[in-house]
């Protein structure tokens, strides 16, 4: 395969380790620039505003930021804040939103708000959980693939195929239910379906760098496979993953809801939001069950999605915005 | 990347707020409709769908109880609102005192829809078929020989002495069938049998109605048979059942476009309209707790003593509460609408006290328990998986831990009947109306087996078991079958939890509106006021 040329291949241009040139540097906006809120004009103020990287600075980014940095907090610190507990089934049934009950009570009388936080915990570290993990495995077999090449491509590739070639969901639902429903389950069963884009992106990465001088250079010098992967690739190819990582997040959440919501992820009594989306849907006379924790799913998936858009552009400022 | 391209994923998350909210906007105040029923001569009934065939031979579902029911008399039935006693209806009969011959007399004069009588070929041809075509029914006469004596009289013998022949016969599926008409499109009694398909069509019985058409997915047309020269006064001319969803069916029956609704949930019905009239009746459906009593699948479950603390752990009334409107505590496994069935005041009953006693007795402190259900299935509207949660934090109150494991049905259902669970949430559904039907959760019975209950375990009730199954009298069956419900409630490894609502919505002007356990509604018996 012929390699056509790649800014990738032409960024480093001596075996310095590369990765110093592609990490971007935070460029102070130039004051031509008018931001959204220099208005204010109070010098401190603009030194914090300044103090975000650039491509951070569009409302957007800043909504999904706050919204994101929102949630991981509830996740963390969630199930200590909780007004009821979560699983206490003591409340009368489908009670309306009110003031004893902010989002009301589902059909077992517990309380949604309090079941809206505690799946936050649920649903947003298990897509980290489940993106950290897709990422590791797609990339360390996509380095592999494109670095030795020739059977080991071979055979890999033919794998990404293989599990491209089926519908996701209908991938995951099969092994979710081989497995047996659990969150767990999920999560590998999502792994499974999602490692080959991470392969195929580093795989194509690496079979660029691989014949670029440093790497070259790198090798002559006597650096083992092993060395030269992680001395010269992985710096290389961490970026563009990053940003493919984190526009995957919100995918991750929807996808791990949307199994939980087929019945094949979370356990009841667990507090998840697919699941309590399911329970909605039989009762969608009450509005209150399904409308709060569809609006959970909903932010988390936008707020992670432009925050991988404004983590592109950051690192990445050369692709042009979507 | 999922496999969803970056626009859609947006989108994906966008359209699962839109569809609740969306959802959450169709729950309008009703319109209240004035005159119900626009064609006075016709009544549209809406149901959610589960019929395969009206082949009365084939059939077992409960909407094609309902069409069958309509289309074919069968040689003895119940009263609508008596589902205890069987009456004529196509025969008179006699049982002898063994109870193993049951001779039948047919009823003068009675016609099919084409004219043609009723006659002792037509009884004996319906019934080996139903044997015969080795269908879902067909079990219902195992062991029975049904032979002609002369054109009026047939007699059925069974192997062993069965006192429930009778309400067996009243089942639709033990309809009777034109045998000329049906012969002459492939009817036979054996395998070989190729009139299915004409019986999905047209009718050939001797019912109140005939069918008009038939699509299993959405509608069936039934019309009112002009030859039917039987007991009942049929009122409607035309009668339509549609395939529609719950909400929607109240949505129907509240605006006047339909008349009755027959799948709204207990909790749908808190809500009704006041233009519509409800008729709220416990279902015949047992929602019950097996505990398995094999040690090789659990040393705790088999311990009688978990049982009893099970049993004094669950809080009866607040399943009952969160089954909604209508729904009632299933006294013994026996249901209320039968014979032999317990009173209120000899049921179960919450000794949170006890339960905790019983528990630490059986060491159940530190042990987790598996409870299994399935959870894509909804007995009148009653998901399991609410059940399942209510239970675990009332046998947590009681120090005991239980994990949900739910499953699909299909999956579920095998580990269920080859014993496999330790503990089981499942729901039972007579198969005809008549209490030896119950038997089978009987130590070394069907049933009982899947709650590795042998018949060695409890003798005194396998004993009752074995006379529930060959005595005839009314009344001492009515006493033994008491007998035998109050022994299961005290030491079974059943636990009779509740039986769901059942809850028929209809326009004021519908009377005569009585649910019935086997064919849920007799169409014919509607009346109008």
């Amino acid at each position: 395969m012929s390699e056509p040329p790649s800014d990738l291949t032409q960024t480093p241009p001596t075996p310095v380790p590369a990765a110093a040139d592609r990490r971007p540097t935070v460029a102070p906006a130039s004051p031509a620039s008018p931001d959204p809120v220099s208005l204010l004009g109070r010098p401190r103020r603009r030194r914090l505003w300044r103090a975000i990287p650039k491509a951070w600075r569009t409302p957007l980014g800043l909504v999904a930021g706050v919204v994101a940095v929102a949630w991981l907090v509830i996740a963390v610190v969630g199930p200590s804040i909780v007004p009821h507990d979560p699983l206490a089934q003591d409340l009368p049934r489908f009670q309306p939103p009110s003031s004893t009950a902010w989002l009301g009570t589902d059909e077992l009388g517990r309380d949604v708000f309090s079941r809206v936080i505690a799946g936050a915990r649920v649903t947003i570290l298990l897509s980290l959980l489940l993106v950290c993990l897709s990422m590791l495995i797609g990339s360390i077999l996509g380095v592999v693939a494109g670095f030795f090449g020739r059977w080991v491509d071979e055979v890999i590739m033919r794998l990404t195929d293989l599990v491209m070639a089926f519908p996701t969901v209908i991938l995951a639902m099969v092994t979710a239910a081989a497995l047996g429903a659990s969150l767990l389950n999920a999560v590998l069963a999502a792994l499974v379906v999602s490692w080959p884009s991470y392969a195929r992106v580093v795989r194509s990465m690496v079979l660029s760098l691989r014949t670029s001088e440093f790497v070259a250079s790198g090798r002559l010098l006597g650096f083992s496979p092993v060395r030269s992967m992680r001395v010269d690739i992985l710096p290389n190819v961490a970026g563009p993953t990053l940003v493919m990582a984190s526009l995957d997040i919100g995918t991750a959440a929807l996808l791990l809801s949307g199994l939980s919501f087929l019945g094949l992820g979370a356990k009841p009594p667990m507090p998840e939001w697919g699941s309590m989306v399911a329970t909605a849907v039989q009762n969608f006379d009450k509005w209150w069950l399904g409308l709060f924790p569809g609006l959970a799913i909903l932010t988390v998936v936008m707020a992670f999605n432009f925050l991988g858009d404004a983590l592109r552009d950051q690192l990445d400022p050369g692709a042009t915005k979507a | 990347m999922f496999g969803i391209r970056r626009p859609l994923r947006l989108v994906a998350g966008a359209v699962l707020v839109a569809a609740s909210l969306a959802l959450g906007a169709c729950a309008q105040p009703p319109t209240p409709s004035d005159d119900p029923t626009s064609n006075g001569s016709q009544i549209v009934i809406d149901t959610t769908f589960d019929i395969k065939t009206a082949d009365p031979g084939r059939e077992y579902e409960p909407t094609g109880q309902i069409v069958v029911k309509a289309l074919y008399d069968t040689l003895l039935t119940f009263a609508d609102n008596d589902s205890t006693k069987v009456i004529p209806d196509l025969a008179t009969y006699e049982a002898s005192a063994d109870l193993t011959e049951f001779t039948f007399t047919l009823v003068q004069g009675r016609v099919f829809s084409d004219g043609l009588p009723v006659t002792a070929d037509d009884v004996v041809f319906s019934l080996q078929r139903l044997q015969g075509l080795k269908g879902n029914p067909s079990f219902l006469l195992d062991g029975v020989t049904v032979t002609k004596v002369d054109d009026q009289t047939v007699k059925l013998t069974t192997e062993q002495p069965n006192p429930a022949l009778p309400s067996i016969l009243a089942t639709p599926s033990a309809g009777i069938l034109n045998s000329t008409v049906v012969k002459s499109h492939g009817g036979a009694i054996d395998e070989t049998d190729q009139a299915e398909e004409f019986l999905n069509s047209t009718s050939a019985g001797s019912g109140p109605y005939t069918l008009q058409r038939l699509d299993i997915a959405s509608e069936a047309v039934l019309v009112k048979n002009p030859q039917y020269n039987g007991s009942q006064r049929p009122t409607y001319d035309t009668v339509i059942l549609r395939n529609v969803e719950p909400a929607t069916q109240k949505m129907n029956v509240e605006r006047g476009e339909s008349q009755v609704a027959l799948g709204l949930s207990g909790d749908q019905v808190t809500s009704l309209s006041s233009s519509v009239k409800l008729t709220s009746t416990p279902s015949a459906t047992v929602v019950f707790l097996l505990i398995n009593a094999d040690p090789a699948i659990s040393t705790l479950t088999s311990n009688p003593q978990f049982v009893q603390a099970v049993k004094s752990a669950i809080d009866y009334a607040a399943l009952v509460d969160l089954a909604g409107a209508g729904a009632g505590q299933a006294t013994s496994l026996i249901p209320t609408q039968f014979l032999g069935t317990l009173p209120t005041s000899q049921a179960l009953t919450f000794d949170l006290e006890q339960a905790k006693a019983a528990a630490t007795a059986a060491g159940a402190n530190g042990q987790t328990v598996t409870l299994s259900f399935p959870n894509d299935i909804d007995p009148t509207g009653l998901p399991l998986v609410n059940v399942a949660q209510k239970i675990q934090a009332q046998l947590a109150a009681a120090g005991i831990t239980v994990d949900l494991a739910p499953a699909p049905f299909a999956t579920e259902i095998d580990a269920y009947r080859d014993g496999k669970e330790q503990i089981g949430l499942w729901y039972w559904n007579p198969d005809y109306m008549d209490p030896a039907n119950y038997l089978a959760f009987g130590p070394g019975q069907t049933v009982g087996l899947r709650s590795g209950w042998k018949a060695d375990a409890n003798p005194a009730i396998a004993d009752l078991v074995t006379q529930g199954y060959t005595t005839g009298d009314l009344a001492q069956r009515k006493a033994l079958f008491e007998a035998w419900g109050l022994a299961m409630n005290a030491e079974s490894p059943f636990v009779p939890l509740l039986q769901p609502a059942s809850n028929v919505v209809s326009q004021p002007s519908v009377t005569n509106v009585y649910y019935n356990p086997v064919w849920i509604i007799n169409v014919a018996g509607l009346g109008r006021a």
